[in-house]
């Protein structure tokens, strides 16, 4: 009956509400209170066990109502009075009427604006304060919040929700509060339709089905996972007020606690860290790629607490473009995208008028591009079917090129700019390129062609010239260079454009830089002659608005996150900005803390030559840092040589480590206090496929369809995890901060509140968006899509392509005119580096070939004769799937058993392993002076000989011994691999150039997988 | 009477083993009796994809086989255990979760292996094509509807229907036999036979270069077999060629005139007759 009745409400109380407002009654806020909790049982719940009393009234005292919370019931006077616990004061009747208005229908704008302007004011301890003005968004809010009243119930008593993964967007099915599965999101007949090329006289239309990764499909084991952080947890030898045992992190065991203690050491730690040290002694950092949504995720709720406190940041190094984002920026601009390249209409271009595509270091089967799912695997299946000659460049044969099929060649890791080069003497020498493009679009190929031709050094760069280095014969690589020059030609570098594992290596910025050279010589931009692999690029509408994960979400994070480009504008909200200046670099940051002091290049996404700045550790005026705020578990999984983390935490120096992680995996082991998140199935949340936005505009660009979608809470947080958010503001409560950082809003209003302020909004209502949980956005006509990428550029038009980037100031000429260089043009010769250092041998102002500092030529090789490859997993999205017995770790690809326990795989070359005595699934060690490391061991022929891959980003390093001293038997490939610099004068990794040694086990048989919980 | 039937594509399947992880969700921790219990968390796999290379590095090819429970029109698991096995008017083959019970042997009634032991449940399980779901109104099973190009599809058809399909698409069973299994195969060639690879290149001037547009014939006792033209590389392969299908004789012939005669023996791996250099 109170069900019933409560569906009725709304209206009715909108109705006597505006009633009561009209009339001049103020705040007739008791009796609705009531209404709804005699109506609504879980409403009743939240004013349970309440004792205190509010004072609603104008500044000036003129008129006020004072309500009073008791036994679960609430009563009211009219007056002011002067003892209440919270007091709400508004400047004017008009603004009181608004934000009450406002707040009750979840529209909270009003409440922002008095709040900045100080026309509203809220007094009291902060819990009753934050409680009560939550409650108030609440009130409009319990059909779904106490109801349920979301996602769509099934026949057979099932309810089907929405969520997103950075693997793709799922229904979930839940019975009795149990996810029951996850499926790929089923489109509807309804659903707008899909867009269609014409191309080869074929039509290509996408079939009516979002596509889903493996690390996108397997959540329920991961949601439901042994592994999962389920109470707050101390090291049983960490006492805050006595000894810490720093030295025992990662050994020590761990008490279960409760929330409220953690929280209370966890806050008390972070004021007498700061009082006593100064500012910037709180670091916090988080794993890329933690879950997924606009408002829980790392860019938002974590980047405004953070901001709050003034915390020492991580000094990120654009770790999948590093190549790009140190080299190729300097030809050809791009800085925004670091390096990566503006992908518009390409996938059209690409069926219709390329003649070949070159996939050089590009595996979009096994990256999704990056968070695409398997939507280009379907484009990608159409270039097949058209019979056009497809070349894939890498020392492994990839998914990609398992896929399409096509010639693989396989140079030496890391040699691939010397491969490069001889395709560029071909063309130089035959005089097959784009003799127009070049020379008006493009300057300083006199200087460059001096060095390819070997004028200026006595080596040509020939074909044969290169096979001693990459070991592919000249006769492969001739025949590509004049193909090359024959046919219109996509070269797909990366995942999407900007990526790729050659980009990884020490000295990988030449290939990135190569890669634009060879394009420019081929005139880029004109039909048929691009760059991407079918990955990036589909025709559809960007001109509709809905915020990536990176704009920012609730952070008002201004500087922090491409929260300036749109959103902050669109989204009314309290600007928060981190008055720390003071960062660490990821790559340097066990040394940082070990040794007290660290320095690393700044990328910046500003500008070109804004990453010839220094950044140094400590900053002037600051101690070091002494509480680290981790967010997550990845780090020893995804930074090279993973053992100098172990050092790093279990010195003294850091006097408190907190993590807060779903899961217990990786670094949580090495923490004092461990905080459990739950996962987004558990919160609320709101996003796109595949859109993050900020660093990578447009990304939905990846997908067939663009599907705006919720992220309904499907289930209840399990165990006591909270939300990041609610973890964070749990925090902030203790320090005062609670309107400072949620502006007393909870997830699900800030939800409603992105929800409004994008183009969805006009689109489709609130009530039937979280009814049905996503909305597919109709692609735009033929006639209306997108100019190509880069044809602005080739036909000497104005930049066309819907992006703000770059800024103003980076036009040396008119804005909008050229690319964002010196001149304007295509630069062979980089005036920017010629200005920085034009005599740095390690990264001139032309691209040339540089021998990587670990390779055959090195002493070490006769120790550890085999290169390893480590690029970016396909089966997990770096640490995030693998791992915490989650069904992934059941691909036979991903992990192999071997004696009951899934250890993680290393491929070698059969022949190879023949010649050592080792067959496919022994046990094997991998091993060089910065580590050993446990494998299972798989033979192939998509390796050459002499050359090793495993996948990175094993997401829970484990120890067989003593952690750091002994074997990692988790498969933790960055154990073994170097944190030298891609180049010394950059902060960017080059984890693929890396030797190694490998040899049976000869060990004990172990099964690592214990339980630590 | 309409029936499933199961199409898998070699060509299509992308190794991404979305079918295993979509048959773990909906099977492990939920009990779908009196289809079937729930799937062991570690256990045999219901459906399984297995990798499979031709040739040696860098003239490798790479493809993956899909293969589950295959429903067969004669199953032999029937025909050894007449009351556990419950065969469907639609050709769904399922194990009586009851009868299954305890009985160790039904697994080995499975020429494919594809019934498996739960050690845990004490129960002979396998795949049951999703029925629970089907007999609610789903249209493809769980590992189908995961597959981003349906490499894994099925077809609900009469038999007389499918059998025109399995004409006109070439469709083939995993391995040969009598079962009348209700899984076929497209593009099987991809693991079932061998190419031979080479090259023709010219050497001048110390340049070695890759000889496109030869035609390459190859022929058994003067009966032609198969042929190609060399691509931009100088390369080829004469493909779908059974294993041990023994020697035979290659020819490469440029503008119409023979340049060059070997024999190649195939075995079971792809024999490789290297580069040939024509003058």
């Amino acid at each position: 009956m109170a069900l019933k009745m409560a569906k009725y409400l709304p209206e009715s109380l909108i109705g006597m509400f505006d009633k009561s407002f009209f009339v001049g009654t103020l705040f007739m806020i008791d009796p609705l209170l009531n209404t709804l909790a005699s109506a609504i049982p879980g409403f009743a719940k939240e004013l349970e066990g309440k004792d205190m009393s509010v004072q609603l009234k104008i500044r000036n005292n003129t008129k006020g109502r004072q309500i009073f919370f008791r036994d679960g019931k609430v009563s009211g006077r009219n007056g002011v009075y002067d003892n209440a616990d919270v007091e709400m004061i508004f400047e004017s009747e008009k603004i009181a009427r608004k934000v009450m208005m406002g707040e009750m229908l979840g529209k909270t704008e009003d409440f922002v604006d008095a709040a900045k302007n100080t026309a509203l004011i809220l007094n009291g301890p902060d819990e009753k304060a934050m409680w009560f003005s939550s409650l108030l968004l609440k009130i409009f809010a319990f059909d779904v919040l106490y109801l349920g009243n979301y996602g769509e119930a099934m026949p057979n008593g099932e309810k089907r929700y929405v969520t997103c993964t950075n693997g793709g967007v799922l229904h979930v099915y839940v019975k009795d509060g149990k996810i029951i599965r996850c499926v790929p999101l089923e489109l509807r007949d309804d659903d707008a339709p899909a867009w269609s090329i014409k191309a080869h006289g074929r039509t290509f239309t996408p079939p009516r089905r979002a596509t889903v990764a493996p690390y996108g499909i397997a959540w329920k084991s991961l949601v439901y996972s042994p592994d999962r952080v389920l109470y707050p947890m101390k090291r049983v030898d960490f006492d805050p007020d006595g000894e810490r045992n720093p030295h025992n992190r990662g050994v020590s065991d761990y008490v279960r606690i409760s929330w409220e203690e953690a929280i209370d050491i966890v806050a008390k730690e972070i004021v007498r860290v700061r009082q006593t040290y100064g500012p910037g002694s709180v670091f916090w950092s988080r794993g890329s790629h933690h879950l997924w949504g606009s408002v829980g995720y790392f860019t938002s709720s974590a980047a405004r607490f953070f901001n709050c406190i003034g915390a020492t940041s991580m000094m990120m190094n654009p770790d999948s473009w590093e190549g790009w984002a140190w080299g190729a920026i300097h030809h050809i601009g791009e800085s925004a995208r670091r390096g990566g390249l503006e992908p518009y209409s390409t996938v059209e271009d690409c069926l219709q008028n390329a003649e070949m595509i070159v996939f050089w270091s590009s595996d979009p089967e096994s990256t999704a591009g990056v968070y695409g799912a398997q939507d280009g695997t379907i484009r990608r299946e159409w270039f097949k079917k058209l019979g056009l000659p497809v070349v894939h460049i890498d020392p492994y044969c990839n998914s990609t090129a398992a896929f399409m099929g096509g010639r693989w060649i396989a140079p030496k890791p890391g040699t691939d700019a010397a491969l490069a080069l001889a395709i560029a003497h071909v063309w130089l020498t035959n005089g097959t390129y784009d003799k127009q493009f070049v020379a008006d679009k493009t300057i300083g190929l006199e200087t460059w062609s001096k060095y390819v031709l070997g004028e200026s050094d006595g080596v040509p760069k020939t074909p044969e010239w290169q096979q001693e280095i990459t070991g592919v014969e000249a006769r492969v690589v001739r025949a590509l260079a004049e193909e090359w020059a024959k046919r219109k030609t996509y070269l797909s570098c990366g995942g999407i454009p900007g990526f790729g594992g050659a980009c990884r290596t020490s000295r990988g910025t030449e290939w990135a830089r190569a890669m634009t050279c060879l394009a420019a010589l081929q005139g880029f931009g004109k039909p048929g002659s691009n760059f991407g692999g079918l990955q990036f690029g589909t025709p559809l509408d960007t001109r509709f608005y809905f915020p990536g994960y990176a704009d920012g979400g609730f952070s008002g994070d201004y500087f922090g996150s491409g929260a300036g480009v749109t959103l902050y504008n669109r989204m009314r909200q309290s600007p928060s900005v981190n008055s720390e200046y003071q960062k660490i670099p990821r790559l340097k940051l066990p040394e940082a803390i070990l040794e007290g002091h660290a320095e690393a290049y700044t990328y910046d996404n500003y500008s070109v030559h804004g990453q010839f700045r220094k950044a140094s550790y400590p900053a002037p005026g600051h101690e070091e840092v002494k509480m680290y705020y981790k967010y997550g578990g990845s780090y020893m999984g995804t930074q090279p040589n993973s053992n100098r983390f172990v050092d790093m935490y279990q010195s003294d120096k850091i006097e408190f480590v907190v993590n807060q992680s779903v899961w217990m995996e990786g670094e949580s082991r090495f923490a004092d206090i461990i905080l459990p998140a739950c996962t987004n199935f558990e919160r609320w949340d709101i996003g796109e496929v595949g859109h993050c936005g900020g660093y990578i505009d447009k990304s939905f660009l990846q997908n067939n369809y663009r599907i705006i979608h919720m992220q309904h809470k499907c289930i209840e947080p399990l165990g006591e995890s909270k939300s990041d958010f609610e973890i964070f503001q749990s925090i902030a409560n203790k320090l005062g901060l609670w309107q400072v950082f949620s502006e007393g809003n909870a997830e699900y209003d800030w939800v409603r509140r992105i929800f409004d302020s994008s183009d969805l909004a006009k689109k489709i209502s609130w009530h039937s968006f979280i009814k049905k949980g996503y909305y597919v956005l109709a692609p735009l006509g033929e006639n209306q899509r997108d100019p190509l990428a880069f044809n602005w550029f080739y036909d000497s038009r104005k930049r066309d392509v819907p992006e703000l980037a770059p800024l103003p100031s980076e036009y040396y000429g008119r804005y909008n005119e050229g690319l964002q260089t010196p001149s304007g043009k295509f630069e062979f010769e980089a005036q920017t580096l010629k200005r920085f250092d034009p005599n740095d041998k390690d990264r001139l102002p032309i691209c040339t070939y540089i021998q990587p500092s670990e390779s055959e030529k090195s002493e070490l090789f006769e120790k550890y004769p085999f290169r390893l490859i480590s690029p970016h997993s396909k089966y997990s999205f770096h640490t995030m799937g693998d791992s915490k017995d989650s069904d992934l770790n059941e691909i036979s690809e991903h992990r192999m058993n071997i004696d009951g326990y899934n250890y993680w795989v290393f491929r070698m070359n059969a022949d190879d392993a023949a010649e050592k005595g080792l067959c496919r699934g022994d046990l094997i060690e991998v091993f060089n002076d910065r580590g050993r490391v446990l494998c299972a061991l798989d033979t192939t022929q998509r390796l050459p000989r002499g050359v090793v891959h495993s996948y990175e980003a094993c997401a829970d390093f484990r120890a067989l011994g003593v952690p750091g001293k002994s074997p990692e038997v988790n498969g933790c490939i960055n154990t073994l691999t170097s944190s030298e610099m891609i180049i010394p004068r950059a902060h960017g990794l080059s984890v693929n150039s890396c030797l190694v040694g490998v040899r049976k086990w000869e060990g004990e048989m172990v099964n690592p997988w214990k339980k630590c919980i | 009477m309409e029936k499933m039937h199961i199409i898998f594509d070699a060509d299509k399947c992308v190794g991404c083993f979305n079918c295993q992880l979509a048959c773990q969700d909906e099977f492990i921790g939920n009990d779908w009796l009196p289809y079937t219990e729930s799937q062991e968390k570690h256990g045999e796999k219901w459906i399984k994809t297995t990798r499979h290379e031709r040739g040696r590095a860098p003239i490798t090819e790479v493809a993956f086989v899909t293969e589950m429970c295959r429903h067969c029109q004669n199953a032999p698991c029937e025909k050894a255990f007449p009351d556990a096995v419950i065969h469907r008017d639609d050709g769904i083959v399922l194990l009586n979760a009851q009868k299954a019970k305890g009985n160790r042997e039904i697994v080995k009634a499975c020429p494919y292996g594809m019934i498996h032991w739960n050690e845990e449940r004490q129960t002979a399980q396998k795949c049951t094509l999703c029925a629970h779901l089907l007999d609610e109104g789903w249209n493809e099973p769980r590992c189908v509807q995961a597959c981003p190009l349906r490499a894994l599809s099925v077809v609900k058809c009469t038999d007389e229907e499918f059998a025109a399909l399995t004409a006109k698409q070439h469709l083939k069973p995993l391995e040969p036999g009598s079962n009348q299994p209700r899984l076929l195969g497209r593009n099987l060639y991809k693991v079932n036979t061998v190419y031979i690879y080479g090259a023709i290149v010219t050497r001048a001037d110390g340049v070695e270069r890759a000889m496109g547009d030869a035609n390459i014939v190859l022929s058994r006792s003067g009966e032609f077999i198969t042929s190609a033209i060399t691509d931009f590389f100088g390369e080829f392969k004469l493909d779908r060629l059974p294993k041990n299908s023994g020697e035979f004789e290659l020819t490469v012939s440029v503008n119409g005139v023979e340049k060059h005669c070997q024999s190649v023996f195939v075995g079971e791996e792809c024999p490789d007759v290297g580069v040939i250099c024509i003058d």
